[in-house]
């Protein structure tokens, strides 16, 4: 049987590292296929509404749910970068909205439920307002 | 006479063949596409239960002051965003399951069942009568889950489970726990009774039942998880609650007008003799 060449050999075993490192490169950014669906009533004090105005830094459309990062002041004024949960990816695009439904820098009104850790500065979201040009989405997500 | 003799084989084979084709059990076919049926555990299997709910649970002081230290907003880092439920749990979750046989290719017998929850666990039970590992093998989300055949009902046995939670307001299971199934087909309602036993945060085993219907038409969408900064935090924040803090663990019992002591769960508070116990405490 013919063995192969040194070079050869070794540019083989170069693709093969190559590929090797491609698909654990890949299967890292790839999203993971699993979840833990966390209680809102334990996360948040349901029963309570407060509303924050501000400008969106992030938003990240995706599962387990999507958040709206905006910096906003706290009941105190002091400005803090909030984390506003919504529905799932999956949810909100059965809704019609998408990843590109709000940019970083739209002036946003948002109320929702608190968090129940105040060091947490979220909501739950129950209504996103954007005056500049009237969008608005108001319900409930599971 | 050799036509006779011809005659009777050919009749006894036939007769064997005939007999062998018949099922040696009358085993119940639960393979096809499950979606949840909620009842009276709406509340619980879809947006998930209050803070400070344990009532019908038999857990320990210790579970207790673990789950008032619970914080839910853990699965706010990083490391528990994408962590699935473990097979204790996850016939509770909003996830429908897909169950099929696994059969043993020459006799077609049925050597495990699978099911699948939207592509988030997996699980196989075993039917072919191997044993469970040995105690130190590792622990997984899905653990080792053999079955056997009770007439219809199929009794699954399931060891080597991770540490996780019995409800989503953070009361624990530990490690050791182990779980009996009875899954039960009535036409086209799949019941599935659970008996959990956890030797570390239970005092008697734990019982529930999960409803399922049968849906030709559903579909797996897929639901990929992706980890993502939630919340503003230094990194290496973790979220707690130390014991005692935790006031608003008793809002369960004060929205509901329950006595604390009958919120707080544990074996006695679970049966009916316990109303009349609690008419004579001060």
């Amino acid at each position: 049987m013919c063995e192969p060449r040194e070079g050869l050999w070794r540019f083989d075993m170069k693709r093969i590292w190559f590929v090797a490192a491609m698909v654990v490169g890949v299967s890292q950014t790839v999203s993971v296929p699993l979840l833990a669906h966390h209680s809102f009533a334990a996360t948040y004090f349901e029963d309570k509404t407060q509303t924050i105005e501000g400008d969106l830094i992030q938003f990240q459309f995706r599962n387990p749910h999507s958040y709206v990062h905006l910096e906003a002041p706290d009941e105190n004024g002091q400005m803090q970068r909030w984390a506003v949960e919504w529905g799932s990816g999956m949810q909100l695009s059965t809704q019609g909205l998408s990843a590109t439904a709000l940019k970083a820098g739209d002036h946003v009104v948002i109320t929702g439920s608190p968090g129940r850790n105040p060091d947490d500065h979220r909501l739950r979201m129950k209504s996103i307002t954007r005056p500049k040009d009237g969008f608005k989405w108001n319900g409930t997500f599971s | 006479m050799l036509a006779r003799i011809s005659r009777l084989i050919g009749l006894t084979l036939f007769v064997s063949s005939s007999l062998m084709s018949v099922p040696a059990l009358a085993q119940t076919d639960f393979s096809g596409m499950w979606g949840q049926r909620y009842y009276e555990d709406q509340e619980e299997r879809a947006p998930g239960g209050e803070l400070g709910d344990y009532t019908g649970l038999p857990l320990n002081d210790a579970a207790r002051l673990r789950a008032d230290s619970w914080d839910a907003s853990l699965y706010g880092i990083a490391e528990w965003q994408c962590r699935p439920h473990s097979a204790l749990y996850m016939w509770r979750s909003v996830h429908p399951v897909r169950i099929w046989n696994e059969l043993e290719p020459i006799t077609g017998e049925i050597i495990a069942i699978h099911a699948n929850f939207q592509d988030l666990l997996e699980r196989v039970v075993y039917l072919d009568g191997r044993p469970h590992p040995p105690e130190e093998a590792p622990h997984t989300w899905t653990g080792f889950s053999t079955g056997k055949w009770e007439g219809d009902m199929l009794s699954v046995n399931t060891t080597h489970l991770k540490e996780y939670i019995i409800r989503r307001d953070g009361v624990p299971v530990s490690d050791r726990t182990t779980m009996t199934e009875h899954w039960m087909r009535h036409g086209d309602y799949l019941t599935i009774v659970q008996v959990v036993t956890d030797p570390v945060y239970l005092t008697e085993p734990f019982i529930q039942s999960t409803d399922f219907v049968l849906d030709t038409h559903l579909q797996f969408v897929p639901e990929l998880c992706e980890i993502e900064e939630e919340t503003d935090h230094p990194h290496g924040w973790v979220p707690h609650r130390l014991p005692g803090t935790a006031h608003d663990s008793e809002d369960f019992a004060k929205k509901h007008n329950l006595p604390v002591e009958a919120a707080k769960g544990g074996a006695e508070t679970m049966y009916p003799d316990y109303r009349a116990k609690l008419k004579v405490k001060p």
